[in-house]
């Protein structure tokens, strides 16, 4: 029972914190028709600051309890390179998708050595603070505080984030953005504006990710070539552009990682694709998306 | 004789939604058949599935006697069937002579010859030269597609479907967009080269009923996903009930044969 | 005219090169040569089809394979026979991926194929007793028309023989692929990037013809995998990393892929500017990004569409002759 337990909560986990780095791609994916290879460097960029943040907190006398409200506030504060690089990405919205990919891989070479400046090349970890928040007891279980909290935070950002699209008038004009640029520049929107709204948001949403998985992960070189892939997984299982399909790809994907590592090592990212592949070639829509040509 | 192309019954349905209903239509050699109908009639319906790109949910439809459902275009201009649409599609970046080329090869069963020169390849050229002479494009045989006046795009777009010496060619309104004084012109031009060309069959969507009027040797009206009349043009117009449905309120002039 | 005449003086100026320069270039020349290669197939579908591959480095990592394969494990040490059979494996295994990535396009195509790479790559890492997991497999030194060239040590093998091996098949694949993309199959292929539904109405199997491409393509880069491997002397599962895919990409992109040999264009300046950049600072991943950046916003033919424009500006400035 534990052993499943322990399965469960370590894959929603993984999922909780996919979902955020996913949803990310998806909602600029979903407005500006861009998939961003470097939504993995913004987690990793997220990742190697928060460790920084928290550090820098505990250096300066706070108790090592609130790590959790200063990673958050680390991945939101670096929502600042968002504006920044969507300038960057303006040059080629109207372009080949080719490009896009090729603009966005060019900032995964650039971010390579951007975290190798700052932070060397040597995996960096925040020890053992995750310890400082216990575990919980349900029935005759123990979850790690910090796992749930994250869990819990998750669930918050997707509840949030599904009612500002459905139920404010922001989120209303991003899906018809989203639907229709043109419609929506008729109709007044400031779509540069919106452009770079959503992209600095989808970048919280990555860094955000990132800052939160450190306390269980090392932070690393290898994490923002790594992330895309699964990244990737998630928004192909859960189809292209829909937010569900984020939360939907992200438990997919954050169990079955949680299942290979705990019985079959060898096969962790290997099933992953292939049912990646299997998706594709089933129902290249996803799960959530839209059918495809 | 033996129609080049016949639906017999078809009927297309969506769920509730009934496309088509019980439309049997026969085209034969020699004859210029004209589809009209008001939008929403099943005009694009029953086009698509003359050329194969939609099976009929009931009902048959037949191409040189062969039952070509659901075969999809590539198969459809390898059988002898061209279609030219409203939209122009070109290929940007390519000559007029390439453009036309790519007909020709699809047509001469060249298109896995890895090997051989396009440029060697004095047969291509020729029959390249001939088509595109027929539309008048001769001159124009190494200019981009892309930096033709529309009028041209169009003449290329409908030259390259003639390229792969169909029999039947299918023209799905080919003078939108063309202005009104070259509208005759363009569908003389287009008769005239289908003759030329050994086309055995003209299928016409048009909503021009001057063009349709002069050109066609049959029309077919559709109503509601059902075929209203299907006439030769003096029987067509001389009833008023089908030219009200068709045409509204112009009875008067076309009635005349203005 | 011009175009042949510059590709023979680029020819002769190759042979010529090992005399010229110190034998540290010429073991980079060998590479650029692979890539040269592998870009010529990788761009037949990129350019010429308009089908972009985020995973195209699988192909180059089943030739490497195949090469190391052959030589430590199967003995086979004929060159011609590991390039014929690694070739042959990397159009087996690209048979289920494109018949697969064919439907679909744009996106779709480049994450499939981007997962399909990474598939591979973790076969590769992950089976340690088929394929060495991370560390890879050896290579051996093949044997070149039958020749053994035992007496000589590795570098002098590879900056003499082998060098001289790689610079012939380089041209003999280039003939081949612009005899290829010259013929009615090759105008196809453009027709179907061009506009794919229209050529279906003009009877052009896509589908199939992208098939074909795909197949060819993967063959191409298999070819490159095996001289990398053999200038290596190893075979790695970082081949297969989608980010080396990538690089692919960023080659063809950096020579201009809307040319013939802008793709060879490409693979040569990329192999030098990353060793000169490697050699200057240790941040050479962030120059090359910031060249990419430049590449895509300012010149997006490439260093041939660069010169090309130059070209046709200063035919324009130089005054006509009256007539």
């Amino acid at each position: 029972m534990t052993a499943f337990v322990d399965i469960l909560i370590g894959g929603v986990f993984h999922a909780a914190v996919l979902f955020l780095v996913a949803a990310g791609l998806q909602l600029v994916f979903g407005v500006q028709k861009i998939v961003n290879l470097a939504c993995g460097s913004f987690y990793a960029l997220g990742a190697y600051f928060g460790i920084s943040a928290v550090n820098w907190a505990i250096a300066a006398g706070m108790p090592p309890q609130l790590f959790l409200p200063v990673l958050i506030a680390a991945g939101v504060v670096l929502g600042v390179i968002g504006p920044a690089i969507e300038l960057l990405l303006r040059t080629v919205y109207d372009r080949d998708e080719a490009f896009q990919l090729l603009l966005t891989f060019a900032l995964v070479l650039m971010f390579q050595d951007v975290l190798r400046f700052f932070w060397g090349a040597n995996p960096q970890q925040l020890g053992n603070l995750v310890m400082a928040y216990g575990k919980i007891e349900v029935g005759e279980v123990q979850i790690p505080t910090y796992n749930a909290l994250v869990i819990a935070a998750s669930v918050l950002i997707a509840m949030a984030i599904g009612a500002f699209l459905q139920r404010t008038r922001f989120g209303r004009i991003l899906r018809a953005t989203a639907e229709n640029r043109e419609m929506a520049q008729a109709l007044g929107v400031n779509v540069r504006w919106m452009y770079a709204s959503v992209f600095t948001l989808g970048t919280v949403l990555g860094t955000v990710g990132g800052a939160l998985v450190v306390p269980t992960a090392a932070a690393s070189l290898d994490m923002p070539v790594e992330l895309v892939v699964e990244a990737f997984a998630v928004v192909v299982i859960g189809g292209l552009g829909s937010m569900r399909g984020a939360l939907a790809g992200a438990l997919v994907v954050g169990i079955m990682r949680a299942l290979a590592i705990r019985y079959y090592a060898e096969l962790e990212m290997l099933a992953i694709y292939v049912v990646v592949i299997a998706i594709l070639v089933a129902r290249p829509a996803g799960l959530f998306g839209k059918p495809v040509e | 004789m033996t129609p080049l192309i016949e639906t017999t019954d078809v009927r297309k349905a969506y769920g509730d939604f009934v496309a088509l209903d019980r439309v049997s239509l026969a085209i034969s050699e020699g004859e210029l058949v004209s589809i009209v109908g008001p939008n929403g009639a099943g005009k694009t319906t029953l086009v698509n599935v003359l050329t194969g790109l939609l099976k009929p949910t009931a009902g048959v439809v037949r191409f040189k006697g062969e039952d070509i459902a659901g075969i999809g275009p590539v198969a459809l201009a390898r059988r002898g069937m061209a279609r030219a649409f409203q939209l122009v599609h070109i290929f940007p970046a390519m000559t007029v002579a390439e453009t036309i080329a790519v007909a020709v090869i699809s047509q001469t069963g060249k298109s896995l010859r890895l090997f051989a020169s396009v440029k060697k390849d004095a047969a291509l050229a020729a029959r390249v030269r001939e088509v595109a002479a027929i539309f008048g494009l001769e001159a124009k045989l190494d200019d981009e597609a892309r930096l033709l006046p529309q009028g041209e795009k169009k003449l290329l777009d409908i030259a390259s479907a003639f390229a792969l010496s169909p029999e039947v060619i299918l023209l799905d309104e080919p003078t939108s967009g063309v202005s009104t004084a070259d509208k005759h012109g363009l569908m003389r031009s287009v008769v005239d080269a289908a003759k030329r060309a050994g086309v055995k069959a003209i299928i016409l969507v048009e909503h021009d009923m001057d063009l349709v009027a002069e050109y066609s040797s049959r029309i077919v009206a559709l109503q509601g996903g059902r075929v209203l009349a299907d006439r030769a043009p003096a029987q067509f117009f001389a009833d008023p009930g089908i030219v009200s449905v068709i045409v509204g309120k112009r009875v008067g002039r076309l009635a005349t044969g203005g | 005219m011009m175009r042949l005449a510059l590709a023979l003086a680029a020819i002769v100026a190759l042979a010529a090169l090992p005399r010229l320069i110190s034998a540290y270039y010429i073991t980079l020349v060998l590479p650029a040569f692979a890539y040269g290669i592998a870009l010529l197939g990788f761009n037949l579908l990129f350019g010429y089809t308009g089908l972009l591959s985020f995973g195209h480095a699988l192909f180059v990592a089943v030739g490497a394979y195949g090469a190391a394969v052959l030589s430590s494990k199967l003995g086979v040490k004929s060159f011609e026979l590991v390039l014929l059979l690694s070739g042959l494996a990397a159009v087996l295994a690209a048979v289920p991926v494109a018949l697969l990535s064919v439907r679909y396009v744009r996106i779709f195509f480049g994450i499939l194929t981007l997962a399909f790479g990474m598939l591979f790559h973790s076969v590769l890492f992950k089976f340690y007793d088929l394929t060495g997991g991370d560390t890879g497999i050896r290579v051996l030194r093949p044997s070149l028309l039958g020749m053994d060239f035992e007496k000589l040590d590795k570098t002098s093998f590879l900056v003499g023989p082998f060098y001289y091996y790689c610079l012939a098949l380089l041209v003999a694949l280039a003939i081949v692929m612009w005899r290829v993309v010259r013929s009615p199959f090759g105008l196809q292929l453009v027709a179907i990037r061009e506009n794919p539904r229209k050529a279906e109405y003009l009877g052009v199997r896509v589908r199939f013809l992208r098939f074909v491409a795909f197949l060819i393509s993967a063959f191409y880069c298999a070819v490159g995998g095996v001289i990398l491997a053999i200038n290596t002397g190893q075979a790695d599962p970082e081949l297969a990393y989608w980010t080396h895919s990538g690089e692919l990409v960023f080659m063809t992109v950096l020579g201009g892929f809307a040319s013939f040999f802008g793709p060879l264009v490409g693979a040569f300046t990329f192999i030098f500017l990353k060793s000169e950049l490697m050699g200057m600072t240790q941040y050479w991943r962030f120059v090359l990004g910031v060249i990419l950046v430049l590449i895509v916003v300012l010149f997006p033919r490439g260093l041939v569409g660069l010169v090309q424009d130059v070209a046709s500006r200063a035919s324009r400035l130089v005054p006509r002759a009256p007539k």
